[in-house]
């Protein structure tokens, strides 16, 4: 049996998971204590793709990033192919994703006590110090729980990774697209590995995060 | 050396004050929400007022005409906050190191090490905040904000967290510590006892504005006004009609007698005849007078007066009593016009649970005449 | 916290790994619409013997394909299951005209899930109360769902046969419905109707307009010379048997 799928599909959703991690962050974190223009269209806007079938968001998606779209043709000049690349899949799994991570460690963040990072100012910290001693820690819980959530949204995300990534085998077919594929080919047998497969992995993450959780405070 | 000026726009809420102190201690006293809190924000640039002008021992911290301001980090001010804001996740040790940082390593670990030992703490250094009790916390509160040797500590309501019994031990402590440390400190507290007992000079706050400031002896002796004298907690403020005003004394027309009260010879109170005026004296200044001895001399003007007690509250150590005096009208506060503090030992000796009906008297200079407002 | 970082850290080198992509080729990659999947699954390993080649078969919706297609997807050749979204291609100059070819002509079958009772016959038996589920492609992008639904309307019992109506997303997502039993039958493709769970008896094609199904090499394929290899397998003496046993009627039949 090929277990491409399952290697691109862990692959896809680390690399997926730190994407999101790196750009959910601190935008959790500018939800959670400023105040900007935008705001809310920029909140809405993360939050679209629980919202819209994946069908559809991975359309415009393509749109965007296929051949003749904006993006696409920018990358294409540079030399970067994303659409129908396992890239494409990372990004799908992002969009799908990072709402997820941003509205768990923007809750966070605002359970966070400002009396304690205004305690760290008046003792002279500098706001990124402050941030990254102060803030981050006492929310690290919650980002955690975040992370996990969206790893197992990008192990398992098929919409939108099926129009911008293409159902290609060996290329870009990953576990879940795999999975679709064995049951619709009647071979049950296949996609019943293959299911076991993905559950066992979220299991060990969930129990290995388990653990990690437990801290003293 | 401090002076203060803050006006601050809030939704339902204004804070327009102005004050100066040279100190030790200073105190923002007044009730909840009239603004102390806001004040210590604004001194330590946790909040941005709309105008004004802040200056701590010679250095402009904040002057929105020239428009200076420092952050937070820069002031150089520690603060305590109210409930302490301890970090969590951070050992005793970390939490009192934190704003130590301009140290060498070596220097860093001493200078926390001293201040862990003169507050007592040495034994908790790896203990974390959430299995301390009140009181250590407090002290780590204190510890980490004197430790980078700011040159002024601001403390908020530094007691209200604690319960009652163990707020008055530890009132004690702090204002030795605070006095010991040296420094210049600026203390929020709606308690008077606390103020009075930690505080050199009270500034006395009511709906966002300063009603008056004075070192504590005087605010106790010479409220400036009706209003300050009720927020001190002052009692027994009643309310006569000016008979006529002399340069040594008052006449005052109350509950149908005359009563004197000497004139301040430095600010003497002049009021033509028929003005209302208000005055007070001290519950324990009123003294009932001896059934079994020979009265005071009425020659010497002591404001005998006549009447009932009418109820009484006990005190522990003393009692409250509540005095209605002969008269025509309504008494002055309530049911009662005067309270009467008298220690146990006198209540019980001249059984003033069964003989209701006293002579008072109050000499003239426990009565003290409020100017207006 | 420590071995958290520790295990982000692997997890890190192991997504950065070299590697991702299978290297190509040389490498056919077919599109083709879904009511394929019997047919080519037999004729591929076939093809890449002869040609000495690898194939990536690449299943789906036509009409999903076709937008891929058209949005830049690495497909070096397209086997629609309705030759309008070939031509579509062709006049928005994405596949290449020259190489355009009529394949096949799929039919209709009527399927009935064996386990729920004898096989129905005549299309207006789907009318009977028993059968509360009829499953066909969806007529909005699926081919076959198109011509469902013409023969439904021209058999009449399209309006009373709606609320009845189970979408499938392309041919053999219809099929699965009537091989699970949830719909109890379905208009599927002749094609792909083979399979045990399912009885199947053919419509009348005149209910519906001819399902001619067409292939053209995309234009920026690298190896158009492959694809068009492939098309003509497809169409020469061992594609044509193999297609004709899948019930696919041939160019020169219809």
């Amino acid at each position: 049996m090929d277990f491409f799928p399952v290697w691109l599909s862990l692959r896809v959703a680390s690399l997926a998971t730190l994407v999101t991690l790196g750009l959910g962050v601190p935008f959790a974190w500018l939800l959670a204590r400023t105040r900007f223009r935008g705001r809310e269209l920029l909140e809405g806007l993360v939050v679209l793709p629980l919202v819209l079938p994946p069908t559809v968001l991975g359309y415009y998606l393509l749109v965007l990033i296929g051949h003749q779209g904006p993006v696409g043709r920018v990358l294409r000049a540079a030399g970067i192919e994303l659409a129908f690349t396992w890239r494409a899949a990372v990004l799908a799994a992002c969009v799908g994703s990072i709402a997820l991570l941003v509205k768990t460690a923007q809750a966070g963040f605002e359970s966070v006590d400002r009396r304690l990072e205004d305690a760290a100012r008046t003792l002279g910290r500098s706001e990124w110090s402050i941030f990254w001693v102060v803030t981050l820690p006492l929310a690290s819980r919650a980002i955690l729980a975040g992370t996990v959530l969206a790893f197992c949204r990008a192990l398992g995300d098929f919409g939108i990774t099926l129009m911008v990534a293409g159902n290609i085998p060996g290329r870009t077919q990953t576990l879940p697209l795999a999975i679709y594929d064995r049951v619709q080919a009647f071979r049950m047998g296949e996609a019943n590995v293959l299911a076991a497969i993905a559950v066992l992995v979220m299991l060990v993450l969930l129990v290995g995060v388990g653990r990690l959780a437990r801290v003293r405070y | 050396m401090l002076a203060v000026s803050v006006e601050k726009r809030l939704p339902g809420f204004t804070l327009d004050v102005s004050w100066a102190a040279g100190d030790a201690v200073v105190v923002l006293f007044g009730p909840s929400g009239a603004g102390k809190t806001l004040t210590l924000h604004c001194l330590a640039g946790l909040a941005r007022p709309d105008r004004g002008r802040i200056v701590v021992n010679e250095r402009v911290l904040f002057d929105s005409a020239a428009g200076v301001d420092l952050s937070p980090q820069a002031r150089r001010l520690g603060y305590v906050f109210q409930g302490y804001a301890l970090f969590p996740h951070l050992s005793v040790e970390a939490n009192v190191a934190f704003g130590v940082r301009a140290l060498a390593r070596a220097a860093r670990r001493r200078r926390v090490g001293e201040v862990l030992e003169r507050l007592g703490l040495d034994g908790l250094r790896r203990r974390y905040p959430p299995e301390l009790s009140g009181g250590q916390q407090q002290r780590v509160a204190l510890g980490r904000a004197l430790a980078p040797d700011p040159e002024v500590l601001l403390l908020d309501e530094p007691l209200s967290a604690l319960d009652a019994p163990l707020r008055r031990q530890l009132r004690e402590e702090l204002a030795r510590l605070i006095r010991e440390w040296g420094k210049t400190a600026v203390l929020v507290t709606h308690d008077l006892g606390e103020a009075f007992q930690l505080g050199d000079r009270l500034v006395v706050y009511e709906a966002g504005r300063v009603v008056h400031t004075a070192p504590k002896a005087e605010l106790l002796s010479r409220p400036a006004s009706e209003t300050v004298a009720r927020l001190v907690g002052v009692r027994n403020i009643v309310r006569g009609t000016v008979v006529k005003t002399a340069p040594d004394r008052i006449e005052i027309a109350w509950r149908g007698q005359t009563v004197e009260a000497v004139n301040s010879l430095a600010r003497p109170y002049a009021a033509a005849p028929g003005t209302p005026v208000a005055f007070f004296v001290r519950p324990e200044h009123v003294r009932l007078v001896r059934k079994d001895r020979p009265g005071p001399d009425p020659a010497h003007r002591m404001n005998l007066l006549s009447g009932m007690v009418v109820g009484e509250l006990h005190q522990g150590t003393s009692w409250t009593l509540l005095f209605r005096v002969d008269g025509p009208g309504e008494p002055s506060q309530g049911a009662y016009d005067l309270e009467i503090e008298v220690p146990t030992l006198v209540y019980e000796m001249l059984d003033v649970a069964r003989d209701r009906r006293w002579a008072v008297s109050m000499h003239r200079g426990a009565l003290q005449v409020l100017p207006t407002a | 916290m420590r071995s958290a970082i520790r295990w982000a850290v692997v997890g890190l080198l192991i997504a950065l790994a070299p590697g991702i992509a299978r290297p190509a080729g040389p490498t056919l990659t077919v599109f083709a619409a879904a009511d394929l999947a019997f047919a080519f699954d037999e004729l591929v390993p076939r093809f890449e013997r002869v040609a000495g080649a690898k194939v990536t078969l690449v299943l789906g919706s036509t009409g999903n394909l076709a937008t891929q297609i058209e949005h830049g997807a690495p497909a070096d050749v397209f086997f629609a299951a309705d030759q309008a979204f070939v031509d579509r291609l062709i006049a928005q100059q994405v596949l290449i005209a020259g190489s355009r070819a009529l394949y096949a002509q799929g039919r209709l079958a009527l399927a009935t899930a064996k386990r729920l009772g004898p096989k129905l016959t005549d299309l207006q038996a789907l009318l009977d109360p028993r059968i509360r589920h009829v499953a066909i492609a969806n007529p909005e992008h699926a081919p076959y769902g198109r011509r469902a639904e013409e023969a439904l309307r021209a058999a009449g019992i399209w309006e009373m046969l709606e609320s009845k109506l189970v979408y499938g997303e392309n041919i053999r997502h219809t099929l699965q419905f009537v091989q699970s039993g949830a719909a109890e039958a379905g208009l599927v493709a002749l094609a792909i109707a083979n399979v045990p769970e399912v009885e199947w008896v053919l419509i009348d094609a005149s209910l519906h307009s001819p399902l001619n199904q067409a292939t053209a090499v995309v234009r920026w394929s690298p190896r158009p010379e492959l694809g068009v290899r492939f098309i003509q397998f497809v169409n020469g003496p061992e594609g044509r048997a193999i297609m004709k046993r899948h019930g696919f009627l041939l160019p020169g039949e219809f």
